[in-house]
C-alpha cells in the first residue's frame, strides 16, 4: 500500500526547502529581536538550524523511503510509535495554523482591512488543498516556479534600496547583551530554519535519499544567506525604526523611489508572502494529512485534505488574539515550544534506532 | 469540440471571473469616492490645546483645465481654478480631528499620496509625538513623506498656491527637495525624523518654510513659499532654528552635501563632490569630535581680474576650506547654545565606544555643550572653466 507514488529530485527538494524557509518569514524577518545585530542572530541561527537539519536528515537517511510516522512505528513499536507520530503531526498542523495566522494578520493590517480574514484564508486553503491532492510532485514543480521568483524579488528589492542604505546603522556591532543575542539566535533557528523538520514527511520521496542531507542543507544555506542580506538591508535602511515596525521588510521596500517611477513596490513583498506562504502551508498540510493517513492506515489521504485544511483555518482564526500576541509567541514562547518537535523527537528516535540497529540490514532497500 | 477549443473556452471564462475577485469585494476603493490628500497640516491652539488638521486634497476635475493657465500664479480663492481644496478639522488628538473630517467632507481621505506634513510653529513647540505615533501606526503613513515646520500656521501655508505646479503640496515637496539638492536646507523624511527621535540624544530637524510676497506679472502682490531655515527639535518639541549659514554647516557635517556652491570674497565655486565623516575620540571622559570634510569643486566665478596661477588656485582652495569651516563652526556653536545634538555626535560616540556610552547617555545634555569640536577640511579645485586668463585686467 503506497499513499504517495510520486518522486521528487534532490534539486526540487532544495527549492522546496528554500520556499518553505521563506514562508511567513518573508514579512517577519528572523532575528528582529536583536535590533541592528539581527544579521548576527540570523547567522548563528542558521548554524544551529544546520545542526538540527543534520540530526533529522540523518534519521531520514537511515530509513531511506520511510516517513517519520513509519519510522516511529518501527522504532517505538506500534502503539507508542503512533502516539509520538500524532504529537508530531499536531506540531505540523499547529505550525500550519500559525503560518495562516501570519498571513491573515498581515493582509488584514496592510492590504485588505475590510475583508474578513476567513475569506482570504479559505481561498488560500482551497489552493493549497488542491495542490496537496495532486501529490508531492506537483507541489515540487510549483516550488520550482515560485521560489526563484521570490529570490529574484528579494535581491531586486535590495539592489533598488541601495541608495537609502546607511551602513553606519549597523554599528556598534554586538550592541545587545550576549544572552539576549543567543536567545534571539535560538529563536531564528526554531523559526524558520529548524521548521524544516516537517520535511521528515517528504524526504522519503526523494529519488536519491543518500544525498538528501546535502540537498536540505543547500536549501537552508541559500535562504539563510538571503535572510542575512535582508537583515542587513532592513537595519541599514530603517535604522532604529527597524526595531519598532511589525513588518520591517514591508516598510523598507516602501522607501524605494527611483526617479519617481520605481516606487510603491511593497506589493511585491505581499506577493512573496502569498507564494511562499502557499508553499509552506501546502507542505505542512501535506505532512499532516499524509501522516494521519499513515497513522490510521487509510487507503488514501485525499478525502481528509479539506476537513483538515478547514480545521487548520479555524485554528488559525482562533488561536491568537492580536498581532502583538502573534509576534510575542513567535519571538519568545515558540522557540521553547518547538524544541521537543524539532530536536527532541528526531534526536531520540535516531539514538534509539542506532541502539536497536534499525532498520535491519536486509530490509533497507525493500 | 476538440480539446483545444474547450481549453480556450475555459481560459475565457477564467478571464471573466478573475477580475471580479481581483478588485477585492470588501476593500474595493472607487477613485471617485476618495479625496486624495496631498498635504497635511498640524496646528495646536495654544489656549485650548486642541489639534487642528488641515487637509489639502486634490480636486481631480480641476487639474486638466488649469495646467495651461497655472503659470499665471493664480492665488488662493482665485476663481474657479483651484486644483486643491482645504479642509480644517479640530479635535483633541490627531485621530479625533481626523474622525471629525466626516462632518464636512463628502469623500474618504486617502493618505497614500501625501507629499508633506506641515507643522505649525506653535504646534511644533508643543510637541508632535501624537502625530508621529499616528503616522507610524497607520499603514497609510509612508516612511518617505517629507516633514516641514511652517513659520506661521500650517493651515496658512497649505493655502498658498504655487505657480509652477498645479498641486501646491507637490510644489512644496519639490521646493524642499531642490533646496536639499543644492545643499541649502535639509530634506527630512518621516523615517529620518522618527529615527532621530528614537535615538534619544540626536535632535530631530526639519526645514522651515515661510510665506513671502512677490510682485506678480500684473503688478499685484502674490504670496509665495520659501524655505527659511532649519527647525531644531529636542525630543518631539521644537526649541529653535538654524539660519541659512548654520543649515549649510549642518549639512556639511552630516554628509548631506550634494550639489551647491561655496562663496568666498574673491570667487564662487561649484561643489562637485563632498564627503564628510564624524570621528569621535574619547579620553578620560573628555570627548573630542573631529569633523573631516573632503571636498572637490569647480571654479565658476572669479572676481579677481587676474590670470589664474597655481598660487591663486591654492589660495582659492584655502579660502574655500576656511569658509566651509566657519559654516560648520557656526552650526556647532548654535547647536551648543540650544544644547541639541543635531549632528548625531552622541550616536557617533555610541558607534565607537559602546561600553562607555552607557554612562554617557543619561548625562548627554550636560556633556554635549562641552565637547571639543575640530573641523578639518580638505578642498581640491578640479576645473577652472573655459577660460584661464582674465578677460579684463586691472
Amino acid at each position: 500500500m503506497l499513499l504517495e507514488k510520486g518522486k521528487i529530485s534532490n534539486f526540487q527538494l532544495s527549492v522546496l526547502i528554500v520556499g518553505f524557509v521563506f514562508g511567513s518569514s518573508v514579512i517577519i524577518p528572523p532575528g528582529q529581536g536583536a535590533g541592528h545585530d539581527a544579521w548576527i542572530a540570523c547567522a548563528l541561527g542558521l548554524m544551529e538550524g544546520l545542526l538540527i537539519v543534520w540530526i533529522f536528515t540523518a534519521l531520514a537517511k537511515q530509513f531511506k523511503d520511510k516517513t517519520i510516522v513509519e519510522i516511529n512505528s518501527l522504532v517505538y513499536g506500534k502503539i507508542l510509535g503512533k502516539c509520538i507520530s500524532v504529537l508530531f503531526i499536531w506540531y505540523l498542523f499547529h505550525l500550519g495554523a500559525l503560518v495562516l495566522n501570519n498571513y491573515a494578520r498581515f493582509f488584514k493590517l496592510e492590504i485588505y482591512p475590510a475583508t474578513p480574514k476567513a475569506v482570504g484564508l479559505l481561498l488560500v486553503m482551497l489552493v493549497c488543498a488542491s495542490t496537496v491532492g495532486r501529490g508531492i510532485e506537483v507541489l515540487a514543480r510549483c516550488g520550482l516556479i515560485l521560489a526563484p521568483l521570490t529570490l529574484l524579488v528579494a535581491v531586486t528589492d535590495t539592489l533598488l534600496v541601495i541608495p537609502h542604505i546607511d551602513l553606519k546603522n549597523l554599528l556598534p556591532i554586538l550592541d545587545v547583551p550576549i544572552r539576549k543575542l543567543l536567545f534571539v539566535s535560538h529563536g531564528t533557528a526554531s523559526f524558520p530554519f529548524a521548521e524544516t523538520v516537517a520535511f521528515l514527511m517528504v524526504l522519503a520521496f526523494v529519488d536519491k535519499p543518500e544525498k538528501g542531507p546535502s540537498a536540505v542543507s543547500r536549501g537552508l544555506l541559500i535562504s539563510g544567506f538571503i535572510f542575512i542580506m535582508v537583515a542587513v538591508r532592513n537595519a541599514a535602511v530603517l535604522g532604529q525604526m527597524g526595531t519598532v515596525y511589525n513588518y520591517p521588510t514591508y516598510i523598507a521596500v516602501q522607501v524605494i523611489d527611483i526617479g519617481d517611477i520605481f516606487n510603491r513596490l511593497e506589493a511585491l513583498v505581499a506577493i512573496n508572502l502569498i507564494t511562499m506562504g502557499f508553499i509552506k502551508i501546502s507542505i505542512l498540510l501535506y505532512g499532516t494529512v499524509l501522516g494521519l493517513a499513515q497513522v490510521f492506515n487509510l487507503r488514501s489521504y485525499r478525502p481528509i485534505i479539506l476537513p483538515v485544511g478547514i480545521l487548520m483555518v479555524i485554528l488559525a482564526l482562533t488561536n491568537v488574539g492580536n498581532t502583538l500576541e502573534m509576534l510575542e509567541f513567535a519571538s519568545k514562547g515558540y522557540s521553547i515550544y518547538a524544541v521537543p518537535f524539532q530536536i527532541g523527537i528526531p534526536l531520540i528516535t535516531l539514538v534509539i534506532a542506532k541502539l536497536r540497529k534499525l532498520p535491519p540490514k536486509g530490509e533497507v532497500n525493500s | 469540440m476538440t480539446r483545444g477549443q474547450r481549453l480556450k473556452i475555459y481560459v475565457i471564462i477564467l478571464l471573466i471571473i478573475i477580475p471580479v475577485f481581483l478588485s477585492g469585494c470588501w476593500d474595493s476603493i472607487q477613485l471617485d469616492k476618495l479625496s486624495i490628500v496631498s498635504g497635511l497640516g498640524w496646528d495646536i491652539n495654544l489656549d485650548t490645546g486642541d489639534v487642528t488638521l488641515t487637509y489639502q486634497s486634490i480636486v481631480p476635475s480641476q487639474i486638466k483645465s488649469t495646467s495651461s493657465t497655472s503659470g499665471s500664479g493664480e492665488q488662493k480663492g482665485g476663481g474657479a481654478l483651484n486644483t486643491i481644496q482645504l479642509d480644517h478639522s479640530t479635535g483633541s488628538s490627531p485621530y479625533d480631528a481626523l474622525s471629525r473630517y466626516t462632518q464636512h467632507g463628502s469623500r474618504i481621505p486617502y493618505y497614500r499620496h501625501t507629499q508633506v506634513f506641515i507643522f505649525g510653529k506653535d504646534g511644533a513647540e508643543q510637541g508632535i509625538y501624537p502625530f508621529i505615533d499616528t503616522v507610524a501606526r497607520n499603514p497609510a503613513g509612508r516612511p518617505n513623506i517629507l516633514m516641514a515646520v511652517s513659520e506661521k500656521k500650517a493651515s496658512d501655508i497649505l493655502g498658498v498656491q504655487n505657480g509652477m505646479e498645479s498641486i501646491q503640496a507637490i510644489g512644496m515637496a519639490e521646493e524642499i527637495k531642490l533646496s536639499a539638492a543644492f545643499s541649502k536646507y535639509p530634506e527630512v523624511t518621516f523615517l529620518e525624523f522618527a529615527n532621530r527621535l528614537m535615538s534619544k540624544t540626536t535632535a530631530p530637524i526639519a526645514p522651515m518654510i515661510g510665506i513671502f510676497l512677490e510682485t506678480g506679472p500684473d503688478g499685484k502682490k502674490i504670496q509665495k513659499i520659501r524655505i527659511t531655515g532649519t527647525a531644531v527639535f529636542k525630543g518631539d518639541s521644537m526649541i529653535g532654528q538654524l539660519n541659512e549659514r548654520e543649515s549649510s554647516g549642518l549639512l556639511w557635517a552630516i554628509n548631506k552635501i550634494k550639489k551647491g556652491f561655496v562663496m568666498i570674497p574673491e570667487a564662487s565655486l561649484e561643489i562637485v563632490r563632498a564627503k564628510s565623516k564624524i570621528v569621535p575620540e574619547l579620553q578620560d571622559d573628555k570627548i573630542e569630535i573631529t569633523i573631516e570634510i573632503d571636498e572637490e569643486s569647480n571654479l565658476i566665478e572669479y572676481k579677481g581680474r587676474k590670470d589664474l596661477t597655481a598660487d591663486i588656485v591654492q589660495e582659492l582652495e584655502k579660502g574655500q576650506a576656511k569658509e566651509i569651516k566657519s559654516q560648520v563652526m557656526a552650526a556647532v556653536e548654535k547647536s551648543f547654545s540650544l544644547d541639541a545634538d543635531v549632528f548625531g555626535f552622541g550616536d557617533a560616540v555610541h558607534r565607537k565606544y559602546k561600553n562607555e556610552w552607557k554612562n554617557l547617555k543619561p548625562m548627554w545634555d550636560e556633556v554635549y555643550p562641552n565637547i571639543k569640536v575640530v573641523v578639518k577640511v580638505k578642498t581640491h579645485l578640479n576645473e577652472i572653466g573655459d577660460v584661464n586668463k582674465a578677460l579684463m585686467k586691472k
